[in-house]
């Protein structure tokens, strides 16, 4: 039986704020909090001893109101509602100085966390004994134990697959750290040196997080902090709300997207997301999310348990823009007024489902919420591909001759789509996650790398195009070594919109070129790699925007000497003639009097509706 | 003053800004200074040097024969880079890696949506990147031979394009520098007048974005800037003088014209560096030697801290929005000064990063600006005199109360004063985040450290940005406006030399003393061309220090002994972030840093004062009314002197602003000591 989970916030937890109020503390408590945020982030990259958060830097921290509500995130649309879990298994009036709470549970966080790598440790802040605020660090830890090293896996068919759970617990006691607990969660990684230190650098930010707020709170005074903070989500909802109002009518827009596969042999697995605008009697709006009628939960690991916060962050962050005075908060979640999922679906999956490969739904659901806008006539980007990873686990030799395990999950990014005023972005993962240097990597993992650059052709033709994705080749130096990938997005590629054609598709392929020539399934794990063999790995671009034979035909030849663009694509698709690294005007001229008649979205070819 | 000067060698220092170029000229056996200021002229810098020179020569009645030493701070390569507008450039790499730049770390950054950001063009784009065959390995052994016919090929399409500066950036370069070293040779043969870089001279460190970026900066600056100096040097001849040109640096020191030439990109982050090197010299003159630098000018403002008379290095600088890992000053910029803009967005009162910059400026200078800016809330509040510049400059005060009124006030229902106090308010709220950051964030009380504000708005905010961060003392230098010229005379000859190891690992003495011989022999052969006495020439050793598996380092004083070094390394890094790692330590890069002392001149005393008289009053806004507040000519101040706020010091650089409960004092030297009296200080008096 499938039931709607309904959760949106109930009129109770509106923001108390008024817009109006004293702007000048405002922005300096804003200010005070973000110059808190960058302190406990560059603690934990500075100190942190695994590769996964200094290196790739996956982490981020967060800073909430004394009932808990997100004030100040990071600028991810990731992040639900993160202290509801610990609230919900310790009340508030429980909690002490000194206190700091720590989970990974998904489903015991209703998707708060969307996989298990991920660790949440969360501190209440007290001023005069009152509890003021709340701070969090998270970061993805390297191994948590599980099926496989790394702990995700497109193997994993059960979240016991995928790691050690740690639901909402109080690590430390007033000040007295529970040792066991850790001890425990140490004793289940197969790198606990790295969770050790991990863990000591995540402690300390909180531990930072906290005294700084505290200072905040002491000089401004409870009340006026409360205040500022409650402002800050009036604000966020507001702007947002304002900005939801002037694209969607009243009425109801729909979109699909679809993931191809959960490497179990089952897919597509369409995403149906509905957005209905009403009046109320009192002549409020009413704005309700709806993605009941997404497709079933899967047997692999490509669930994506999506806290109710996800749509409102997204849909926020996208409405926000680049205006750096605009604060990324629950004030996004809270501008709908109801979002509607469907226990079993994709998108809320019951337990025990497997989680580890959420990221590539997550981002697939992006890409369908910018579907949504544009449906409703709004200006958000064409769609992205799904960032890839590629995870090897193996043995090498080191120069003593000893033989030596390594975990090596790499990162690759992807091109994004392209935007009304703008080209896609080329070659990037995701917001605030960098790559293994090809320098890095050498010195301390037993691969070379042969090529990583743009794969040529990938960006969505457009009058902008769609980012280009990357060619990332290794030559594997270890003894042996399992591999597991993860790309989407090759049988349903990033739609380009408004005349823009689809991004380009990712590829593996082991030792191309050569005899035993292998492609590997896009979303699979157990593929042996053996001292020697090439990794060839392709990643998807973005869709374009607007008609191709609109893009001037320099921007077009300049694509084309950099590499992004090949001399054959540019004449069939963009019309563009180029003779001898020169445009050819009259070649170009000729081309683009047969212009293709185009249609809404661009998926392998123009439809009307992407369905 | 001495009558037989003129056989005594003088030294002069340029610092040409925005608007002025200014000048101060020594004598170095005496220590007496003269000063000079003239227009600057952005479309030929050297022609306000020339000018500049000869008006401070005049003053002091001597001939260009007689100077010893030329100081010059340039901010020609910072502009290249801030404006895109260097030289044409190309880069070479490793084949299969043509698109490093382009790549960058692959991230949207932390603080950017990532529906809205653009990737910003990079300084060479990916149709200017040739590739060439060969490869080296992690540890530096080569797995592929260097094919000299793909240098020639890429040769010839650099020539064919036109460029006139070639950056080279090869894999693993910093391990073994071979391939890169061969490369730049040929292409030095085939391309003869295009100015060539090597990774492995300009950033010997580990990741390959961030070295070929620096590389590839260094090779869009290096044209403008050769030009820039030949010009100079030429100018100098014109002048008849015959002493060495010497260029301030990102790392506090000086560095004559030849080793500019070829790291040209070691001045991009020189702006701010030599009004620093002043600011500690001015407080140092007043045996003050823990200060907490701000140098406010019209977009931003640089803050950083000086401990025991050390100015820290590091090396996570950025250009804008570039890292630069080069050794520079440890200082935080932001984008706040007297020209940034206050506006309202969407309900939120914001001040910066946006300037008004010269042109228009702020509105009560006249030309036309429309918008609120930082100094136009100081004029509402009565902080400025009704002229600056000696009377030259008149502020229209009638406009600046327009436009806050206008685009705040109204807006926010406020009254016309209390917006401009709101935008100051948030402007000190900014800059004191910065403070923070080089000072409680690396584990030091402010309330132990003295304020040094300078720049044409510093003194404007000293007392505000104490009382925020808790410091009871502010120290206004002599000429707080004209401090970088200062700062050039003191600047000592520097320069670091470093080698990243191959491969991270724990401390081996051995071959780190043999690698530090190496170095300190490059330093020797450095301070030798640039004609430093032994005498004067020192060495410091450092390590770059962390944890196996940390992605940063700590730069820790070497030791002799392994223990003594790692213990010292902890403790740097307990201070720095509250705890200890069990975990092997290990020591990723071994650095000197190479200085040729100048030598003291004789400190200058200010006159004794007859006691402070104001010259005037203005109409100032305190504490909710307008009172008529004393104004005082620093010209007419002496050591000795004391007043208390609220009063306004006017000078022809800078306006200092005493607020009401700190006692202003003149020192020996002529700097004006504000103590808070409030403060455990200010009660003893």
């Amino acid at each position: 039986m499938h039931e709607a989970v309904s959760v949106g916030a109930p009129a109770g937890e509106r923001p108390r704020g008024s817009a109006t109020g004293d702007p000048v503390t405002l922005e300096i408590i804003r200010g005070a909090i973000g110059a808190a945020q960058s302190e406990m982030e560059a603690l934990i990259e500075r100190t942190a001893i695994s590769a996964f958060i200094r290196e790739k830097k996956d982490f981020y921290t967060g800073l909430f109101d004394a009932d808990g509500v997100m004030a100040v995130g990071s600028m991810v649309p990731v992040f639900g509602d993160m202290t509801g879990p610990v609230l919900a298994r310790f009340p508030a009036a429980s909690m002490r100085p000194g206190d700091v709470y720590w989970y990974n549970d998904c489903y015991g966080s209703r998707g708060a966390v969307s996989h298990s790598n991920d660790q949440v440790l969360i501190a209440p802040v007290f001023c005069d004994g009152a509890r003021v605020a709340f701070v969090m660090a998270w970061a993805h830890f390297a191994d948590i134990g599980g099926l496989r090293p790394g702990s995700i896996s497109p193997d994993a068919t059960d979240i016991m697959h995928e790691g050690i759970i740690v639901p909402p617990t109080r690590l430390i006691d007033a000040g007295a750290t529970n040792e066991a607990a850790l001890a425990i969660f140490h004793r289940n990684s197969r790198y606990p040196q790295q969770s050790l230190g991990d863990m000591k650098a995540l402690m300390a930010s909180v531990e930072l997080g906290v005294r700084r707020v505290e200072e905040i709170v002491r000089r401004f005074g409870v009340s006026t902090f409360g205040d500022a903070l409650a402002r800050l989500l009036a604000r966020t909802r507001g702007v947002v709300r304002q900005r939801l109002a002037a694209t969607f009518d009243y009425g109801t827009h729909r979109f699909t997207d679809a993931i191809d596969s959960d490497g179990h042999g089952a897919g597509p697995f369409k995403l149906r997301l509905a957005l209905t605008r009403t009046r109320q009697a009192n002549g409020e709006d009413r704005f309700v999310f709806d993605a009941t009628q997404t497709d079933d939960q899967s047997f692999g690991p490509v669930n994506f348990l999506m806290n109710p916060g996800v749509p409102g962050m997204a849909l926020g962050l996208y409405y926000l823009g680049g205006d750096p005075a605009q604060v990324c908060n629950a004030g996004g979640p809270q501008a709908l007024d109801e979002v509607l999922l469907r226990e079993g679906s994709l998108l809320w999956p019951r337990f025990p489902a497997p989680l580890g490969m959420r990221g590539l739904t997550m981002m697939r659901v992006l890409a369908a919420l910018n579907g949504l806008v544009n449906v409703a006539g709004g200006g958000a980007p064409a769609a992205h591909s799904a960032y890839v990873i590629t995870i090897m686990r193996g043995v090498f030799r080191t120069a003593q001759g000893a033989l030596q395990p390594f975990l090596l999950a790499d990162g690759i990014g992807v091109g994004y789509g392209a935007r009304p005023f703008a080209d896609g972005i080329d070659a990037v993962y995701f917001v605030a996650q960098e790559n293994y240097p090809v320098e890095f990597l050498e010195q301390g993992y037993p691969v070379r790398l042969r090529e990583y650059a743009v794969a040529i052709d990938s960006g969505g033709p457009g009058r902008r195009r769609g980012g280009c994705g990357i060619v990332r080749e290794y030559e594997i130096l270890a003894e042996e070594a399992l591999l597991a990938i993860r790309i989407d997005s090759v049988k349903n590629p990033p739609w380009g919109i408004a005349g823009g054609l689809c991004g380009g598709v990712g590829s593996a392929t082991v030792n191309p070129g050569a005899p035993d020539e292998r492609r590997l399934p896009p979303l699979s794990d157990g593929h042996k790699l053996r001292h020697g063999d090439i990794l060839r790995i392709v990643t998807g671009g973005g869709g374009g925007h607007g008609h191709p034979f609109d893009r001037p035909p320099d921007e077009v030849l300049e694509d084309v000497r950099g590499g992004f663009v090949s001399l054959e694509a540019a004449r069939r698709d963009y019309g563009v003639a180029i003779v001898d690294d020169a445009l050819d005007p009259a070649g170009t001229a000729a081309l683009r009097r047969v212009r293709p008649a185009a249609k809404a979205f661009h998926r392998g070819s123009y439809v009307d509706e992407l369905l | 003053m001495s009558t037989n000067s003129s056989e005594a060698a003088l030294t002069v220092a340029v610092d040409i800004g925005g608007t002025f170029t200014d000048v101060a000229l020594r004598d170095d056996a005496s220590g007496r200074v003269w000063r000079a200021k003239t227009p600057s002229v952005p479309s030929d810098p050297s022609q306000a040097f020339l000018a500049g020179v000869e008006l401070a020569l005049r003053a002091a009645g001597r001939e260009a024969a007689a100077l010893g030493r030329v100081l010059h701070g340039t901010t020609v390569a910072t502009n290249m880079i801030l404006e895109n507008k260097g030289a044409a450039a190309a880069l070479i790499t490793t084949a299969g890696f043509r698109h490093v730049l382009t790549i960058g770390r692959q991230d949207i950054p932390r603080r950017a949506n990532l529906y809205a950001w653009v990737k910003p063009p990079r300084p060479v784009p990916a149709s200017r990147v040739f590739e060439v065959r060969e490869r080296v390995a992690a540890g530096g052994a080569v797995l592929t031979p260097l094919d000299e016919a793909s240098v020639r090929a890429a040769a010839a399409r650099c020539r064919a394009l036109g460029v006139s500066a070639v950056a080279v950036c090869l894999l693993h370069a910093y391990a073994n520098p071979s391939h890169e070293r061969r490369t730049a040779e040929i292409l030095a043969q085939e391309l003869p007048g295009v100015a060539v870089t090597a990774s492995s001279d300009v950033l010997p460190v580990v990741r390959e974005f961030e070295r070929s970026l620096a590389t590839a900066l260094n090779a869009v600056v290096t044209p403008g800037v050769a030009t820039y100096i030949a010009r100079l040097e030429q100018r100098l001849a014109d002048l008849k003088v015959d002493a060495p040109l010497l260029l301030m640096q990102s790392n506090g020191g000086v560095a004559g014209a030849a080793r500019i030439r070829e790291a040209a990109i070691t001045t991009a982050l020189s702006g701010p560096a030599a009004g620093v090197v002043g600011a500690r010299e001015a407080a140092a003159e007043c045996g003050v030697d823990n200060l907490i630098t701000v140098d406010i000018g019209g977009t931003s403002a640089d803050i950083c801290l000086i401990e025991k008379g050390r100015i820290g290095l590091t090396q996570s600088g950025h250009v804008g929005g570039w890292p630069l890992p080069l050794p520079m000053l440890d200082m935080v910029t932001i984008g706040a000064g007297g020209g940034s803009i206050a506006r309202l967005r969407d309900g939120a009162l914001v001040v910066g990063p946006e300037s008004a910059g010269a042109d228009p400026g702020p509105a009560c200078y006249g030309r036309g600006g429309a918008l609120s800016t930082v100094t136009d809330a100081h004029v509402v509040l009565g902080h400025l005199p009704a002229s600056l510049l000696g009377g030259r400059m008149r502020l229209d005060a009638e406009a600046s109360r327009r436009v806050v009124e206008e685009t705040i006030a109204r807006p926010l229902g406020l009254s016309v004063e209390a917006a401009a106090q709101g935008v100051l308010a948030i402007v000190d709220n900014n800059m004191m985040g910065a403070l923070r950051v080089v000072s409680v964030e690396r584990g030091r009380n402010p309330a132990d450290f003295t304020l040094t504000p300078f720049g044409g708005a510093g003194p404007l905010h000293g007392c505000a940005l104490a009382r925020l961060l808790g410091v009871s003392r502010v120290l206004i230098p002599v000429a707080p406006g004209v401090l970088c010229a200062d700062g050039l005379l003191a600047a000592d000859i520097k320069a670091e030399f470093a080698r990243t190891l191959a491969q991270a690992d724990v401390v081996d003495m051995g071959a780190a003393h043999a690698i530090f011989a190496e170095l300190e022999a490059k330093a020797e052969a450095w301070l030798e061309a640039e004609r430093i006495p032994a005498a004067r020439r020192s060495f410091a050793r450092a390590a770059l220090m962390r944890y196996r598996g940390q992605g940063g380092e700590v730069a820790t004083p070497w030791r002799d002994e392994a223990a003594a070094l790692e213990s010292a390394f902890e403790t740097q890094h307990r201070g720095l972030y509250g705890f200890t790692l069990d975990a092997p330590i290990e020591c990723v890069t071994l650095r000197v840093e190479a200085v040729g002392a100048v030598g003291a001149p004789p400190r200058q005393t200010a006159p004794r004062g007859a006691g402070a008289r104001p010259a005037a009053t203005h109409p100032m806004f305190v504490e909710g009314r307008r009172i008529a507040a004393p104004v005082y000519d620093r010209a007419t101040l002496g050591a000795g002197d004391r007043f208390t706020g609220p009063a306004i010091v006017t000078q022809l650089d800078a306006t200092t602003l005493v607020h009401a409960g700190w006692r202003a004092e003149v020192m020996a030297n002529g700097a004006l000591l504000l103590v808070d009296e409030s403060s455990a200080e200010g009660m003893r008096a």
